[in-house]
């Protein structure tokens, strides 16, 4: 009934309003009577509301009670931290839930700790928190790097780690760090949970390992090293709610003489998911940092992804861009990069 | 549909509704509690017209789902204003010329307070990444970055201060 009141609606309005197709998203798709693509800005006009559709919401109060409900309830199902991604995709119709399932509750996955050597980070905590926390600065700063570098500060106190990893866009900004940092992720359902490396759980391009009755409950990694350190860079159309055209991580751990013992390098946003660099990381191996070396590290990696981008529209921009993005990458973590001796 | 509870503190005063779990909490402001001073732009988080105060942290509230919200503090443009005065921010946003076509000046002015609740000196720079989910496409912000420096200045009872 409300698609035969649109049709009605739109019939007059928008063949004398051409301005109405200048908009940016798209409610109908072709094959209606009136044979056109119909674009509306905020989907609000002629009493034309982009609404939610209908579902059932639990809000459950701990972890075991989530995980029960999920395991009993019918699908489509979906699990709901922060919104920001999900909220929109529910809109457009991109995604459905008959139930949705909010951990809002859930406070015991908001939790930043050290422990034992290794960083554990719940589902919850969101990307404001990664950028202002002491002790993610101190023990993995690319982390906080890249969460400083998402959206704008709304999405940012909204947002959460969880989110983004399940999420699984090609451009989440928090993978590249996580991919570096070799963390894996944690996983529980009713009666059990499984950990496994984020490089296995994340399959790209909106996909993950997860079932639907499983809530990715945080991720662990170990803290780095002193003699470890890394960055963050990333490459958007403007500063702030920028989605990542390119973007690199770099970890580096020297020796005392202050050679590279180890590099792990970790590419954004080219790929459906992260990928490393393992021939420039290999050029790194057992080097003392200066400009000539990173010019070759940095053909390296320009060499790799434009492997990875083949003939994409994006590619001929991208393999050149990746030069200044990797850079800047490997000077913010070792300015003797940039020295000559 | 099951409807939900939606109980929460807004502007100070406490709301009390049943709604439908599908509403963002721009819709419950707007639609039916009558706040229309929170705008719509995009509806999905990247121009930051419809930001609220969420326990005095500015979120989207286009991206909120209503019944996220419930239990919690949310501030409006409309919780500014005080016995009929106007808030030093809002004062200074109109001194600075700082308002053109005014859609963003409610989101600008509330991520302006959140910024100032917890930094009441801020430098150029934090000012600028305060305002960085806010878009403005009339004044080229540079009114709106001067009207938030003479917003601090006022709240300091520096100057203006009466």
């Amino acid at each position: 009934m409300l698609a035969c009141a649109v049709k009605l609606e739109y019939k007059g309005f928008v063949q004398n309003n051409p301005e109405v197709y200048a908009g940016s998203r798209t409610i109908f798709s072709k094959g209606n009577k009136l044979g056109i693509v119909q674009k509306v800005n905020s989907c609000r006009m002629k009493g034309v509301v982009l609404v939610l559709p209908p579902f059932a919401y639990y809000q459950p109060e701990t972890l075991a009670e989530a995980v029960n409900l999920l395991a009993e309830l019918p699908e489509p199902k979906k699990v709901l931290a922060g919104g920001t991604d999900i909220l929109p995709a529910m809109r457009k119709g991109e995604l459905t839930a008959e139930h949705l399932v909010s951990l809002q509750r859930l406070t015991e996955l908001s939790q930043i700790e050290l422990w034992d050597g290794n960083v554990r980070i719940g589902a919850l905590v969101t990307f404001r928190e990664l950028a202002t926390s002491p002790l993610i600065q101190k023990a993995c700063n690319l982390l906080a790097e890249a969460a400083a570098s998402v959206g704008g500060p709304q999405v940012r106190n909204q947002g959460t780690i969880g989110g983004n990893i399940v999420n699984a866009s090609p451009a989440g900004d928090l993978l590249p760090p996580l991919f570096a940092l070799e963390a894996q992720v944690r996983v529980c359902r009713r009666g059990g949970e499984r950990i496994l490396p984020l490089s296995e759980f994340l399959l790209g391009m909106g996909k993950t390992l997860i079932l639907p009755e499983e809530i990715l409950t945080g991720v662990i990694f170990p803290a780095l090293p002193e003699r470890a350190a890394g960055s963050f860079v990333k490459l958007g159309r403007r500063n702030s709610l920028a989605i990542s055209r390119i973007s690199m991580a770099a970890v580096i751990t020297r020796t005392p003489d202050g050679d590279i013992e180890d590099a792990r390098l970790v590419l954004g946003a080219s790929a459906p998911r992260p990928v490393r660099a393992p021939a420039a990381e290999a050029l790194l191996r057992g080097k003392y940092p200066g400009p000539a070396l990173l010019e070759q590290v940095v053909a390296s990696i320009a060499e790799t992804v434009a492997a990875i981008l083949g003939d994409r529209p994006s590619a001929p921009y991208k393999r050149v861009a990746v030069k200044g993005v990797a850079r800047q990458a490997l000077l913010k973590v070792v300015p003797e990069f940039g020295q000559w001796n | 549909m099951k409807t939900v509870r939606f109980k929460a503190t807004i502007n100070n005063r406490p709301v009390d509704l049943l709604i439908a779990p599908n509403r963002r909490l721009l819709d419950v402001l707007r639609e039916d509690l009558g706040l229309t001073g929170t705008k719509e732009g995009c509806g999905e988080g990247e121009c930051g017209a419809c930001t609220v105060l969420l326990d005095g942290r500015p979120v989207n509230s286009c991206l909120v789902l209503a019944p996220e919200a419930s239990g919690r503090q949310i501030t409006t443009i409309e919780g500014l204003a005080a016995d009929g005065r106007l808030h030093p921010i809002q004062e200074a946003f109109l001194e600075a010329g700082a308002v053109q076509c005014g859609f963003c000046t409610p989101g600008m002015i509330l991520a302006a307070k959140a910024l100032l609740d917890e930094n009441p000196r801020p430098d150029g720079q934090a000012i600028k990444t305060a305002i960085s989910g806010n878009l403005c496409r009339c004044t080229g912000y540079v009114k709106i970055v001067a009207a938030i420096r003479l917003a601090a200045a006022k709240l300091a009872g520096e100057e203006g201060a009466r």
